[in-house]
């Protein structure tokens, strides 16, 4: 017995060699991976953002490793190891944990919803992962002081100086001057969070401030608020919505013949897909604050989305967009580590500075983060809807450089 | 001021429009002593048909008010005889026959489901020829479709209580709602009767989501957000006077339009139900309602 287990065990040595010599070679060269892991809503309330994320980064990763995958490591593949966070924190922090030490991932990515990326990023940190956030817009996320985690998209508090920043604009470009604001939002987190940082903006720019008004977004009549509106006489409305009070309100301020000078709202019910469908020409004029946009005036952003559409039969959306430049952001990162060492990734991520490639398809000029991790120029887009082939659609008019060719903006939308 | 009396005006309007929600859920109520959780998703199922028949013929939309509310009897009535009317049998002996809310429960659940599988989740509203229409009165804004509807409610409650004191049906309607096993006795069917009260609370929400279609969007849990505005309505009212569901809506309606003018709008919300539980104190039975002792 004893000479037969001890035969067993020097035939399986050599056998484990013999092997290694005949194949880790190769391995080594054409199939070595890099292990990214990605927590997202699979499930669940926000599932559709989810796979949305998902589908992009799928498109991402195939073009990277079509082109070659990561030259600097012998043409290393990049591979995504999904979990499922249900939009759930406790369940993004117990799979994040779950991927760095049963996977092994070299690296993090996720997770959409603020309140799970917040918990999770804090367990990349711990065990020293980078952690590369396309959208979680909670400004706190990059705000801790980690070192590990880097940030695409614009934090919660940009979407507001970015619209303070647009009217601005927009006033200088036109000479048009404007003077009395209107802030109308729902009296939830987002629309609190939104009105409580313009009241500080509307004061440093020197706007007078006629109207501040919650209203609950399970409202059957807006009508009350809309006569507060009319009343009240603003040149610009701000507004916070979501999709059912977006449309009513478009609705009911045409009905009761409420035209500010100046609509401007942020995302949200205004860039819901069915917005447009329920309130048509209604909607003409209005200004919305988005991530992205189709017609951003990028060389990269029409043949990506026209291959993402012919791929999953819809556009790409501003989540899509930030998931997707983040496959480039890592291989780019991973490309100058030429290291799959997790503390090299995060120093080469910390040295990104991508203004180049097929990555390139947001509304900013490139990717470089600050010492938080925060993405410098990440930056947002207004649209107008106005009237495209006799159909209203959203046309990008600031930043100026993402600006629709040959589009002049309506400022203000009614005289 | 102006910004008041405007405010009134389309309180005055909406509030019609609550009352004509409730109206239907008054008259079941009143009839079989069955408090109608369902009455949201017929609403529901109210304006769903009203919006297909619209969205796929170009009808007008005042067509479709004498087209879908019959159709919406008739579901209605065997809605009542083929789902609820066994339950009810069964519990034949009980005065509030408690079960039979349970069912009405599982009707709504089974209602809005089916929208939500047929139709998905999203908003959906039409327009048509008088969408987003006004006329000037003064220097007053008048919404033509919220005008519509506050017409064709206040016609709708008194054609109702007209139908109730004039008709045999009507008589039969009211005998049961004071004694059923009387009524009974006197050779009314009680089960018949259930069945023509919960078709009409049916094409009554049918008349509903007509009037509500062409300026508000439909889809399938619309049901929830009047149903509540609804019950505080028929409570405020008087459970199963019809005027007092007119009224009761009329109140809401106003409280909600013209305290927000003064008022952050999140705060009419908080108002409401304050009164309703001030009426609930001073005087349960409403402002039109009897002293229940069956």
């Amino acid at each position: 017995m004893k000479n037969g287990s001890i035969t067993t065990i020097l035939a399986g040595c050599m056998g484990m060699a013999l092997s290694a010599a005949l194949f880790a070679a190769p391995a080594l060269a054409a199939d070595k991976t890099v292990k990214i892991g990605n927590v997202e809503p699979l499930s669940g309330p926000s599932a559709s953002v989810g796979v949305q994320g998902k589908q992009a980064r799928e498109m991402a990763i195939e073009e990277i490793n079509a082109a070659g995958g990561i030259k600097s490591l012998g043409g290393a593949k990049l591979e995504l190891v999904y979990a499922d966070s249900k939009s759930d924190p406790t369940v993004g922090v117990t799979e994040t944990e779950r991927l760095i030490n049963t996977e092994k991932v070299n690296l993090m990515t996720g997770c959409w919803n603020s309140a799970v990326t917040y918990p999770a990023t804090q367990v990349a940190e711990r065990y020293g992962i980078p952690f590369v956030v396309p959208v979680a817009v909670r400004d706190t996320i990059t705000e801790r002081g980690f070192k590990n985690v880097f940030r695409i998209a614009a934090k919660d508090s940009w979407w507001v100086r970015d619209q303070f920043r647009f009217l601005k604009d927009m006033q200088e470009e036109t000479g048009v001057k404007l003077q009395k604001i209107a802030f109308v939002f729902e009296n939830g987190d987002w629309g609190t969070g939104f009105a409580e940082k313009w009241r500080e903006l509307a004061k440093k720019d020197g706007y007078e401030v006629v109207l501040d008004e919650p209203y609950p977004s399970t409202a059957t009549d807006l009508t009350p608020v809309v006569t507060k509106l009319k009343a009240a006489k603003p040149d610009i409305v701000m507004l916070v919505s979501n999709a059912a009070d977006a449309i009513l309100l478009t609705n009911t301020m045409a009905e009761m013949q409420v035209k500010p000078k100046v609509v401007l709202a942020s995302g949200g019910g205004h860039a819901d897909p069915k917005f447009l469908e329920n309130t048509d020409t209604n909607a003409l004029g209005i200004f919305d604050e988005v991530e992205w946009n189709t017609d951003v005036n990028k060389p990269a952003a029409k043949p990506a989305n026209e291959k993402f559409k012919k791929k999953y039969g819809y556009d790409l959306t501003g989540e899509s967009v930030d998931a997707y430049v983040a496959m480039y952001v890592i291989a780019d990162a991973l490309e100058r580590a030429a290291s799959t060492e997790p503390a090299k990734i995060r120093d080469a991520l910390a040295a990104t500075n991508l203004t180049t490639g097929p990555g390139m398809v947001v509304s900013y000029d490139g990717v470089q983060f600050d010492e938080t991790g925060q993405n410098k120029n990440a930056g947002i887009v207004i649209v107008q809807v106005a009237n495209v082939d006799g159909k209203p659609d959203r046309v990008t008019v600031w930043p100026k450089a993402a600006r629709r060719a040959g589009y002049v903006p309506a400022f203000p939308a009614n005289k | 001021m102006t910004a008041v009396i405007q405010a009134a005006l389309n309180g005055a309007m909406m509030g019609a429009m609550y009352g004509l929600t409730a109206l239907g859920l008054t008259l079941i109520f009143g009839v079989m002593k069955v408090v109608n959780f369902a009455h949201g998703s017929l609403l529901m199922v109210g304006m769903f048909s009203a919006y297909w028949l619209i969205r796929l013929t170009g009808i007008h939309p005042y067509l479709a008010l004498v087209i879908v509310p019959p159709v919406l009897f008739v579901f209605g009535y065997y809605l009542q005889d083929v789902v609820i009317k066994p339950v009810f049998k069964a519990e034949g002996q009980v005065r509030e026959p408690l079960t039979v809310i349970i069912v009405t429960t599982g009707v709504w659940y089974v209602l809005d489901n089916l929208a939500l599988m047929l139709f998905g989740a999203e908003y959906r509203t039409v327009r048509t020829a008088i969408s987003n229409k006004s006329f000037a009165l003064g220097e007053f804004i008048i919404s033509i479709p919220k005008f519509s509807g506050f017409v064709v409610a206040v016609a709708t409650a008194v054609g109702l209580a007209l139908f109730m004191r004039k008709t045999k049906t009507g008589k039969a309607l009211r005998a049961t709602s004071l004694d059923r096993e009387a009524a009974n006795l006197m050779g009314i069917n009680q089960y018949r009767i259930y069945n023509i009260a919960f078709g009409l609370g049916t094409a009554i929400a049918g008349i509903a989501g007509c009037v509500l279609i062409p300026f508000y969007y439909v889809y399938p849990s619309v049901g929830v957000v009047f149903d509540i505005r609804a019950f505080i309505i028929v409570v405020l009212g008087g459970l199963g006077s019809i005027p007092g569901a007119l009224l009761g809506g009329l109140v809401i309606g106003l409280i909600e339009s013209v305290f927000s003018q003064f008022m952050a709008s999140t705060w009419t919300e908080a108002i409401i139900y304050a009164i309703f539980l001030i009426i609930l104190f001073v005087k349960p039975s409403g402002f039109f309602g009897h002293k229940q002792d069956w």
